[in-house]
């Protein structure tokens, strides 16, 4: 579904190599998470596959079509979601999904259906003819999600996709890419949220200073998922045992605060504004 | 009454004001201050031009006119109106629209503490705006009628009263603008049809004002300084209060209209109007502030609502819509290109009248195709110079140009047809309303069918030249310097070299045609052009402009792939 070999990239006017010879490939039907700190190459790495940048090296293949050398239908099996959730905001939502689904040549009849089905699922019935300048960020997330999946892409790419989304969009979304792949499509994803990855993603793959450290199964591996947070610690050379116990405890205990005691009586004390 | 102002968070709010306007973190470069110097002594240049050319108006109503007082009075006028609508727009801004609005109120300051130190912003802005403004224009009056020096010092406090009264004002109409700008806000066809009717209106009646004083400069007998004018003006500025009331303050008793006692009335006019003014202001800008920038910040976010069917388009018309709601539905971008491809027909035809009124005065009628075509390719280029801008303004939505499985070809075709199309109408109605007028009687039959033919042939050849050299350019160098509402902050670099490649084709494409048809050009034997005969002189620049068509459709198309691909977002 998509195979990465050897992908290197150095930015114009920089000595870092932001990805160095990274190569891994995807199977049809699995969700899987890409993992690093802010900086590691992530990003860097999505924006080649989806082809936003030129790389140096390597070569990526999309349900067989080469990035570089057949660039249409490769990013025709291909839907993207930003990190930053950038659309075209003077547009109204509907404008917007029809201008993607136009892009991708969806027939009236099934972007009808698709449309309605989205705007349900993520809540956007009643602002889908409002312009997206007056939506919320989540909203933009929202429609930035409905837009990638407009043309149902064997390859869903989403970039830190979670982020400022309420519990039940995320949920929702959660519920659509276990449902995308189900029917044999693939989800590639990066985040930070360790948890998320550990109980949806088949494999992943943790990145550091620009190069693939490790890649491994969490789907029927329990010793993989129990150490995924160490996994990440050590790789990304955060790993100092005190602090790791402490994310460790914090994971599996309540970390909320005793609150005061109020003796006596709490009008004089408690239910008081600060006068400062 | 105990004050809930803290003149402490006031002085902070204003420091922190001053600081994200004019403050930088950044050292600045020798290339960020010689462009800085450029700016500085550009508004230099044209600030000069406009005190030489009050100087003669000042000239003509006092020494030839004798119209002393008048003309104080038309000073005064003229200049608190503009001051007026300046701070008036200030205020609008600084006070109501400014997105620190919302983060000011999460602040433990209180919306007068706000109000109060944004206020002083605007009141010393208007005080600058004043001085720029009237200062220059008293300073040439005094000059022409070799006022004493005490007069200087009422100048400056007759600047200050004005500046007064501009602000109340200022305060009193922003409420209501601001009203206004929230109703049309949305409105886009209404506000771009506004914008060209507001445009054509003023630029008309800047050149018509311009034509009457260089009739009366040629001629005294006519124009807009006759002696029957005159006498209308005369009536109209002594009945102008309360304007004539700051031009007797400053120089009533010199001119001999005014004893001790009247001054003092006058002054006492002005200080009660000013006070009633600013008190009115007050109010009405304490109540309503609070009220409206909370209506601002709830409102902010309400936008136009639009039902379309899901329906699929071909990628070409889904693109071209798209590209054309961006433009449509941002007030910057409509008036910028829009407006300006539809106001170009009306503007080029006046400013080809007033050119052509004063070249055949000096030179003779047979400057009229040169001008003609000068004129037309200098609005050419300010319209098509909006395509240098075709990427930047993709701003945060340019990885979309980059995901989409449509080509890179088919993208930038696509933005070339959109502004092709819009300046070649543009052009062609132009060249219409000019050919219609100049060809028949009306016009003095000024230009053949034939000139008219081959400017209008030119022209389109260096619309579509212009057009995909300035997209070539912003290809090369885009610059993604977006604001919040995702439209570029302000005219890149790209913009201004369109302006020179463009206006450098207008002034040389006209010389040529001027010249020729002054000089006849003889090569070897063949005559090539006499007076009235430039056919084959059209034929050469049509060739140099083919050569360009070719030369800038192959810079924006071969090897677009690679090129755009390059672009880093």
């Amino acid at each position: 579904m998509l195979k990465v070999e050897h992908l290197t990239k150095i930015y114009p006017k920089s000595d870092r190599v932001a990805v160095n010879d990274i190569s891994f490939e995807l199977r049809p039907g699995e969700i899987f998470g890409f993992l690093g700190q802010n900086g590691a190459g992530k990003s860097t790495t999505i924006k080649c596959l989806t082809g936003i940048l030129p790389f140096d090296s390597g070569t990526i293949e999309i349900c067989g079509y080469d990035i570089v050398k057949d660039p249409i239908k490769a990013k025709m099996n291909m839907g993207y979601v930003p990190d930053n959730h950038s659309v075209y905001e003077k547009l109204t939502g509907r404008e917007y999904v029809n201008f993607v689904a136009d892009l991708y040549n969806v027939p009236t009849e099934l972007r009808r259906e698709r449309i309605k089905r989205f705007a349900e699922l993520f809540k956007l019935e009643a602002a889908m003819d409002r312009q997206i300048a007056g939506y919320s960020h989540g909203m933009k997330q929202k429609i930035c999600i409905m837009a990638a999946l407009i043309h149902e892409p064997k390859l869903w790419v989403l970039d830190e996709p979670m982020m400022g989304l309420d519990p039940q969009s995320t949920a929702e979304i959660i519920a659509h890419m276990r449902e995308h792949c189900a029917k044999g499509n693939t989800v590639f994803f990066s985040s930070h949220n360790l948890d998320l990855v550990k109980k949806l993603c088949h494999r992943v793959a943790i990145v550091n200073n620009g190069q693939l450290v490790d890649l491994f199964d969490l789907a029927g591996n329990e010793a993989n998922k129990a150490n995924l947070e160490e996994k990440f610690f050590r790789i990304t050379g955060t790993y100092e045992r005190r602090l790791f116990e402490d994310y460790a405890s914090q994971e599996s205990e309540d970390m909320r605060p005793d609150l005061p005691s109020h003796e006596g009586d709490a009008s004089e004390s408690g239910d008081k504004p600060s006068e400062e | 009454m105990k004050s809930d102002i803290s003149i402490t968070r006031v002085k902070t709010l204003f420091k922190l004001d001053l600081k994200s306007r004019f403050g930088t973190t950044h050292k600045r470069g020798v290339k960020y201050r010689i462009s800085q110097c450029m700016n500085a002594l550009f508004f230099l240049a044209i600030y000069a031009v406009l005190i030489l050319g009050m100087y003669y108006l000042a000239k003509i109503f006092v020494e030839r006119s004798q119209m002393r007082l008048e003309f104080l009075t038309l000073i005064s006028f003229a200049t608190m109106i503009i001051a007026a609508v300046i701070s008036t727009g200030t205020i609008v801004k600084n006070l109501y629209q400014n997105g620190d609005n919302e983060m000011l109120l999460r602040f433990p300051v209180s919306g007068k503490e706000i109000l109060l130190a944004k206020s002083i912003y605007c009141f010393l802005h208007n005080i600058i705006v004043c001085f720029l403004l009237m200062f220059p224009i008293y300073v040439t009056f005094g000059a022409v009628t070799n006022a004493p020096a005490g007069d200087y010092f009422a100048y400056i406090g007759i600047i200050l009263l004005s500046s007064l009264v501009t602000f109340a004002v200022g305060n009193i109409l922003a409420v209501p603008a601001v009203k206004l700008i929230n109703i049309f806000k949305n409105k886009f066809v209404v506000v771009l049809i506004l914008t060209i009717i507001i445009v054509c209106g003023v630029f008309v009646a800047y050149l018509l004002a311009l034509s009457h004083i260089l009739t009366y400069l040629r001629d005294s007998r006519q124009g807009i300084f006759s002696a029957d004018m005159i006498i209308r003006y005369k009536a109209f500025l002594n009945g102008a209060y309360p304007f004539k009331w700051y031009a007797e303050l400053v120089s009533g008793r010199r001119l001999g209209t005014l004893n001790a006692g009247g001054l003092a009335l006058r002054f006492l006019y002005i200080f009660l109007m000013t006070a009633a003014l600013s008190v009115a202001a007050y109010f009405i800008t304490s109540r309503a502030y609070y009220k409206t920038i909370l209506y601002g910040i709830a409102s902010g976010k309400s936008t136009v609502s639009r039902k379309v069917k899901d329906k699929q388009m071909p990628v070409v018309q889904t693109l071209l819509t798209k590209e054309f709601y961006l433009i449509l539905r941002s007030f910057n971008y409509s008036f910028e290109y829009l407006a300006m491809a539809c106001a170009a027909p009306i503007m080029v035809f006046f400013c080809n009248r007033l050119a052509a009124t004063m070249g055949t005065d000096s030179v003779g009628a047979a400057i009229m195709p040169g001008i003609t075509i000068m004129v037309i390719i200098i609005f050419i280029t300010v319209t098509v110079s909006f395509a240098s801008t075709c990427i930047s303004r993709e701003g945060n939505c340019f990885y979309m140009t980059k995901v989409m499985p449509v080509s890179f070809k088919v993208q930038i075709l696509t933005k070339f047809i959109l502004y092709s199309v819009v300046a070649t109408i543009s052009v062609l109605l132009t060249c219409l309303v000019t050919g219609i007028f100049y060809t028949t009687d009306a016009g003095d039959k000024a230009l053949s069918a034939v000139d008219m033919a081959a400017i209008w042939g030119i022209s389109e050849i260096l619309v579509i030249s212009l057009t995909s050299l300035s997209m070539a350019v912003d290809i090369k160098w885009p610059t993604f310097n977006v604001s919040g509402d995702g439209e570029l902050v302000s005219a890149n670099k790209n913009v201004a070299i369109m302006l020179v490649v463009g206006f450098f084709f207008a002034i040389a494409f006209g010389a040529v045609v001027m010249v020729t048809n002054f000089i006849p050009l003889q090569v070897g034997d063949t005559l090539l052009s006499s007076q009235g005969n430039l056919g084959n002189i059209y034929l050469i620049l049509t060739a140099v402009s083919l050569i360009l068509l070719a030369g800038s459709l192959s810079a924006l198309f071969v090897k677009l792939d690679k090129r755009y691909n390059k672009i880093m977002w």
